[in-house]
């Protein structure tokens, strides 16, 4: 079953991933696939704990076991199921050919090992680099990443780092060996607006120099809009919306990402309007609603939301919701989004 | 430009739990439950002894010294003849009165400086909490001893002694959740506004300080246990028709090549007593307080 | 880093001086003073101007505070008295006995890291198990069981029923490395049974914290092995805090000392100290008291340095 098409870095099917829990059973990704191809950038937006996470740590098969697991699926990476792979394999694929950068730049780093020998590391596993040798490159990587006096603080202690640079060192230690896929799980939520923009700017520059795909995770619409191809809306562990970032702004189908939109300030909107946060509370995973997991929140359910969850169909080209009544254009997108009232 | 607010489920604090519901937890608890179970074990050694021994505990028999076990005794008799079942039966009873006076009134004292510190602050704080300092610097054992050859003898000095002793760790669970207490909001306005602190500081401190004086009570309990047969084991104990396993274990010491249950059995219960109120503390722990199990399997 | 270690520098001289004041008061406390429990002991002292002489002479009828001074300031000189039991300078017999008990200490460290390390990193390793709960109790069980009883039962199993050690006594190292070894084993391994089950209980709480932390995340998202992992990024900052036990234990492993000493017929200093309290021998008693604070405070104060050294977040302010 191996994908024809090479040009695709990568292809995710049906992958579940669960933890079992003292409380119940958590299907934090449940059967979400998608792809991505050479050079792309992809954003996956979406509530706080809707799986975001859940799906990148799936994909760099690090899941905490227990209590996780991941059920099924498969991930096609550079033509082999990931999810078929030794742990001894898999060790070379992480941080060599797929690397990620986390959300908390305060605890991701060791605060008992030098900056140096962090960012350094990736170069001696997987590029057998001497340890003199790699220190030299890593001086060179967080001059790369635009840490001010890169090459000497190779031997700071992260303590010694503010937030954001501890998150260029991270970035700087994620394409130390120049990986084919980058996975940003929400890498700038923590900092400031400014350095924000700047890191993401970064990231994107870097990139787009390597050719590495990029998979940009984000509560963040704005930065969706701005830096990703496509998007993926996740709501509930499940991908209820896959467009272009550009059709997703312009034509949002699915009730949830027609609310998400809401909720944002937009420069092209009337300063009169008020921006309308989503009703109801984020859906908890362990008593999902019978039929579609948004449909108590929604502002236009039909019969058979109760009943039946819907599945991904195709709404357009390229564009793909999962919603039994998708809003339509352009007739009902006026000036005000009503849909969520 | 974060548009959504961030999940924040609390659970609920467990700070109502009646103490039913902590005994079921506890009985869940392995090593809690096992913990309770010996404690019932000696409460009914202490309080039936004289319905449950096969013989007088200070009946001598000079003709029937540093016997094996027999039907007759069936732990075997001591240096003058008398029945060590008996005996031990009867030691249960120094040994909890011990335990639990001492670290009653090391829990009221402690408490109570505790509070003075972190109420007070300042001078009399620093000087309590050097005090604690000073006490822990020098091993309990060693201060027992000194002041057991102070006082002299007797299971009144042995309590003083240990209480003397054992305030130290309850001054500072007081203090510092005093100090915590302090800063909630509302203390602090009640505070500006005039109000004594202290009523509406002791109606939260109260809550907040049970968990972890609980705990430290259980192990304070063998602590003192393990610190009276200690001295008895030494000749400092209590006087010596009265029958104590310490003082057993110093007598049977002797006999260990002739009769080895005339130390082994009594030094048994006091291993057994110490590790019931352990066990019994760590169970507290985590069923009271779960923060401060330090697990790392929390949801990240 | 210099401001640190001023810090932990000053906080250890002013308990020893608290400790000095303790001790002053608690030796004042004694049945009768040093004088009249002299003459208790030595029946020649017993006439009661010879007494009245000797407290002018040892400026017992000064106020306290003086007196207080006084002692302070022969103490810091050296001069400890002279034992009421034997007769000789405490300072000399001190000294004398020194090495004996240092020799236990290494010996029940030692044992302590055996037997606490592996267990700890094993239970955490294997956490939630049949195999972690056991490790668990038996840590209780260490941290719970009384040196003597513990002595009791290894004293009949080793030498009573089997006849492998000796039941008491000490071989000086340089009479006989064999004889000293053997006649250290047990008492040792008794004094180290309490840290070994802190140490078991405080790595495996320890290392599990370390692991659940994001930056072990981050080591194995760069490929790193399991082992890898565990060894380069684990173990140091899973043992920094460990260090801060061996303070703690180390209360109980002096308060053993005395215990063994006493049940294995050592001369080291534990010995001297039961025996002081036995005759009431008051000028040992103090020095004593004294010596284990300092003793206790030393090795706290060593901890706090090390461990300043070894956390980066300090060392490098
Ligand atoms: N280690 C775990 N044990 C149990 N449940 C977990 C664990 N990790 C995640 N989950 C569950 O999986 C769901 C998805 O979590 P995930 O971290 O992917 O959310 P997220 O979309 O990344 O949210 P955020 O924006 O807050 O990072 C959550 O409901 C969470 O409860
Ligand atoms: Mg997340």
């Amino acid at each position: 079953m191996k994908p024809e098409s090479t040009e695709k870095l990568l292809e995710v099917r049906n992958l579940c991933t669960h933890f079992h829990t003292r409380a119940g059973l958590i299907r934090a990704v449940e059967d979400v696939s998608f792809e991505l191809a050479q050079g792309e950038t992809l954003g996956i937006v979406g509530e706080s704990g809707c799986g975001k996470s859940v799906s990148a740590l799936s994909l760099m098969r690090l899941i905490p076991n227990p209590p996780g697991r991941i059920m099924k699926g498969e991930i096609w990476f550079e033509g082999r199921d990931l999810l078929k792979l030794s742990e001894g394999e898999m060790g070379r694929v992480r941080g060599n050919r797929m690397a990620m950068i986390f959300q908390e730049p305060m605890t991701s780093l060791n605060p008992v090992l030098t900056i140096g020998r962090q960012v350094a590391e990736p170069l001696e596993i997987h590029q057998a680099a001497r340890p003199d040798k790699a220190q030299i490159l890593c001086g060179e990587l967080l001059e790369r990443v635009r840490i001010p006096g890169g090459r000497k603080r190779v031997k700071d202690y992260p303590h010694q780092f503010s937030g954001g640079m501890r998150q260029r060192a991270m970035i700087a230690m994620a394409l130390a060996c120049t990986p084919r896929l980058l996975i940003a799980d929400e890498p700038t939520t923590a900092l400031d607006v400014t350095i924000q923009a700047q890191l993401l700017e970064l990231m994107k520059n870097l990139t787009r120099d390597c050719g590495t795909s990029l998979i940009l995770i984000t509560h963040n619409l704005g930065i969706v809009a701005r830096y990703a191809d496509r998007v993926n809306v996740m709501y509930a562990g499940r991908i209820v919306e896959k467009a272009r970032a550009r059709d997703l702004y312009s034509r949002p189908r699915h009730p949830y990402t027609v609310g998400l939109m809401a909720s944002v300030p937009r420069l092209d909107q009337d300063v009169k309007c008020k921006l309308r946060p989503i009703q109801g509370q984020p859906p908890d995973l362990l008593q999902l609603p019978g039929g579609c997991a948004f449909q108590p929140r929604c502002g236009r359910p039909i019969e058979i939301c109760r009943i039946q969850s819907p599945l991904l169909t195709v709404a357009s080209e390229n564009h793909e919701v999962a919603c039994w009544n998708p809003a339509d254009y352009p007739k009902e997108i006026g000036g005000e989004h009503a849909l969520t009232s | 430009m974060a548009i959504f607010q961030r999940n924040t489920k609390v659970k609920p604090a467990l700070c109502r739990t009646g103490a039913l519901a902590v005994s079921a937890a506890l009985l869940r608890h392995k090593s809690a439950g096992a913990g309770m179970a010996i404690i019932w074990m000696l409460l009914v050694m202490a309080l039936f002894a004289p319905w449950l021994s096969p013989h007088d505990p200070n009946e001598q028999d000079l003709y029937h010294v540093l016997q094996g076990p027999s039907r007759a005794h069936l732990l075997g008799t001591d240096d003058v003849g008398r029945d060590l079942l008996s005996r031990v039966l009867y030691g249960a009873r120094i040994s909890l009165i011990v335990g639990l006076l001492s670290t009653l009134t090391a829990t009221v004292i402690g408490v109570f400086l505790g509070l003075v510190a972190g109420y007070k602050g300042g001078l009399i704080d620093g000087f309590i909490m050097r005090l604690t300092d000073t006490v822990m610097c020098i091993p309990g054992l060693i201060l027992l001893l000194v002041m057991a050859a102070a006082l002299g003898p007797g299971i009144h000095n042995i309590i003083i002694a240990i209480s003397a002793l054992g305030w130290t760790v309850f001054a500072r669970i007081t203090r510092g959740q005093v100090l915590m207490v302090r800063e909630l909001p509302y203390v602090e306005a009640a505070r500006a506004a005039g109000a004594s602190g202290w009523r509406i500081m002791f109606q939260h401190l109260l809550p907040n300080s049970m968990a972890p004086l609980i705990v430290a009570s259980s192990i304070t309990v063998g602590g003192a246990i393990m610190l009276e047969s200690a001295a008895a084991f030494l000749g400092l104990g209590v006087q010596p028709p009265t029958p104590s396993w310490g003082e057993a274990l110093r007598v049977g010491y002797s006999y260990l090549e002739i009769v080895p249950l005339f130390s082994l059995a009594p030094g048994l219960m006091i291993t057994l007593a110490v590790l019931a109120f352990n066990f019994l503390g760590d169970g507290l722990r985590d069923v009271l307080d779960p923060r401060l199990r330090g697990e790392g399997d929390k949801i990240k | 880093m210099k401001r640190y270690i001023a810090g932990r520098l000053l906080y250890t001289f002013v308990i020893l001086f608290l400790v000095s004041i303790l001790v002053f008061i608690l030796a004042r406390l004694l049945p009768g003073d040093p004088i009249q429990a002299a003459a208790m002991i030595n029946m020649d002292l017993a006439n009661q101007e010879i007494i009245q002489d000797l407290r002018i002479r040892f400026g017992l009828d000064r106020p306290l505070y003086v007196q207080y001074v006084i002692w302070l300031r022969d103490f810091i000189s050296g001069d400890w008295g002279v034992s009421l039991g034997s007769g000789e300078a405490v300072f000399d017999m001190f000294f004398k006995r020194l090495p004996v008990t240092l020799e236990l200490f290494a010996g029940s460290v030692f044992w302590s890291c055996l037997i606490g390390f592996p267990l700890g990193i094993l239970s955490a390793l294997r956490r939630n198990t049949w195999l972690d709960a056991m490790v668990t109790a038996t840590a209780i069980t260490g941290v719970s069981i009384p040196v003597f009883w513990e002595g009791i039962v290894l004293i009949y199993l080793f030498s009573v029923v089997f006849h492998w050690l000796p039941a008491a006594g000490f071989v000086p190292f340089a009479e006989s490395p064999l004889g000293n070894f053997t006649s250290l084993l047990m008492p040792s391994f008794v004094m180290g049974t309490h840290g070994a089950g802190l140490f078991a209980r405080y790595i495996r709480s320890s290392l599990l914290e370390v692991l659940g932390q994001d930056y072990i995340r981050t080591a194995r998202a760069k490929g790193l092995s399991e082992k890898a992992v565990l060894i380069g990024h684990a173990a140091k900052p899973a043992m920094i805090p460990v260090v801060t036990v061996v303070g703690l234990a180390w209360g109980y492993v002096v308060a053993g000392s005395f215990i063994v000493e006493y049940m294995f017929a050592i001369p080291g200093l534990g010995r001297m100290g039961v025996d002081a309290v036995f005759l009431r021998d008051f000028p040992v008693i103090q020095a004593t008291l004294i010596m284990t604070a300092v003793n206790v405070l030393l090795v706290n104060l060593l901890v706090d340095l090390i461990y300043g050294c070894l956390d980066p977040r300090i060392r490098i302010q």
